[in-house]
């Protein structure tokens, strides 16, 4: 059996030493490549919570309101992009009812 | 501002025709009226040529569509999917039984004897196939589509986008039948809209009014267009879960949303929903209006006061 000179033996734990170092990096970059690909496929949304207005008028006039707070989803009816405002003001008026 | 009108009548209901330039009235009214022609002959349930009629008499096999329909159909499936089936494209056959099966003129003039409705759950959206990209649809034997409840707010969509191209300044408001499309620049304080149960209501009638600055609005209600069978009294909307026409605490209610087709999912969503549509619209964060069957009014998000408008 041939036995290694300490420079043969310096060489080796060299090359061990690379090549670790190069395994290392190599799966630390796969696996940043693989979280940016997962986190470009699906990427989700905050859920963000807001409170909304819940207001009761009966035919008499009378008014309550309460606050209800809901967090809202990916799969929902998309949101107003303006609110309503009172009709004071404004032209062409235009009847919404059911047909 | 001065806001011209053009009013008058297609696809069963009333068209109104707004736009913030005189000049660019009749070449919106051209507009308007090319879309809804279109509309018409395309998906129109009542005429046995449109293209919907073929689709539906072909049940069973895959079916290459036009541009229109397929916009129509992935409406109609993408109203399903944000309502979890509430808004149904394939209650075709079980409106029909429910009495619906012709021209409204015709099935409102005259009670035409009684009817044996059972209650079945709907072949459901899921059951469409559907292609975007190559524009085919396969529906399952028996599955028949109605397009009429996103249908008519899409039309209005699509006519809003059209006017204004054809106008080419300004703002244009156009209703149909009450689901309300804007596209532009709104008159000075915005489009001023009265809220009432018939969109046939003269709209200087006193009522609530508010003003849109933006986006659409439509109405569902349960107490226009309705026949009677047997002395039984019907309407239009049905729930996809019965197939019946829907029983909820709610008759009318408006909402207020980013186009008149997401409006109207949403109304039509929370007739069929009843009470849970509450919760589902503060969710949604759309501005809504909810009239239940004794008239106590439920107000959601962002709605102007009722008390501070002058009607």
């Amino acid at each position: 059996m041939n036995s290694l000179t300490p420079t043969q033996r310096d060489r080796g734990l060299q090359r061990l030493r690379r090549l670790t170092f190069g395994a290392t990096a190599g799966a630390l970059v796969a696996v940043v490549g693989v979280s940016y690909a997962a986190a470009a496929s699906y990427a989700g949304k905050s859920a963000s919570s807001s409170t909304a207005l819940n207001t009761t008028t009966n035919d008499s006039g009378t008014t309550t309101s309460t606050g209800t707070s809901q967090s809202s989803t990916t799969t929902s009816v998309p949101a107003a992009t303006a609110a309503p405002t009172t009709g004071s003001s404004g032209s062409g008026t235009v009847t919404s009812g059911g047909s | 501002m001065t806001v011209a009108v053009k009013s008058w009548k297609a696809l069963g209901t009333s068209v109104h025709v707004l736009v913030t330039s005189d000049d660019g009235l009749g070449r919106a009214t051209t507009a308007v009226r090319e879309v809804l022609e279109d509309v018409d002959v395309v998906y129109s349930r009542f005429r046995e040529d449109s293209e919907l009629s073929r689709l539906n008499a072909r049940a069973g096999r895959t079916i290459g569509v036009s541009p229109r329909l397929a916009t129509a159909i992935d409406a109609a499936l993408r109203a399903a999917r944000l309502t979890d089936g509430a808004v149904d494209p394939t209650i075709g056959e079980a409106i029909r039984l429910a009495g619906y099966d012709d021209d409204f003129t015709q099935i409102a003039s005259a009670d035409r004897g009684p009817l044996t409705l059972r209650a079945w759950r709907v072949p459901g959206w899921q059951a469409i196939r559907f292609d975007r990209r190559l524009r085919t649809v396969f529906l399952p034997p028996r599955v028949e589509l109605d397009l009429g409840s996103t249908g008519k707010a899409l039309a209005a969509d699509l006519a809003a986008t059209a006017a204004l191209a054809a106008a080419g300044t300004g703002g244009v408001l156009i209703s149909l039948g009450g689901d309300i499309a804007t596209a532009g620049e709104p008159p000075t304080g915005g489009w001023r809209i009265l809220l009432a149960e018939d969109s046939r209501v003269d709209p200087d009638s006193d009522g609530e009014v508010i003003c849109l600055p933006a986006g659409g609005v439509a109405t569902s209600s349960t107490t226009v267009r309705r026949w009677s069978r047997g002395g039984v009294a019907l309407h239009h909307i049905i729930d996809p879960q019965t197939s019946l026409p829907t029983t909820g605490p709610f008759r009318t209610v408006t909402v207020v949303a980013a186009t008149c087709l997401d409006a109207n999912i949403a109304s039509t969503a929370a007739i069929v929903r009843g009470r849970a549509a509450i919760d589902w619209l503060i969710g949604c964060r759309l501005p809504a209006r909810l009239v239940e069957n004794d008239g106590t009014i439920h107000y959601i998000g962002p709605w102007p006061d009722p008390t501070g408008v002058a009607a």
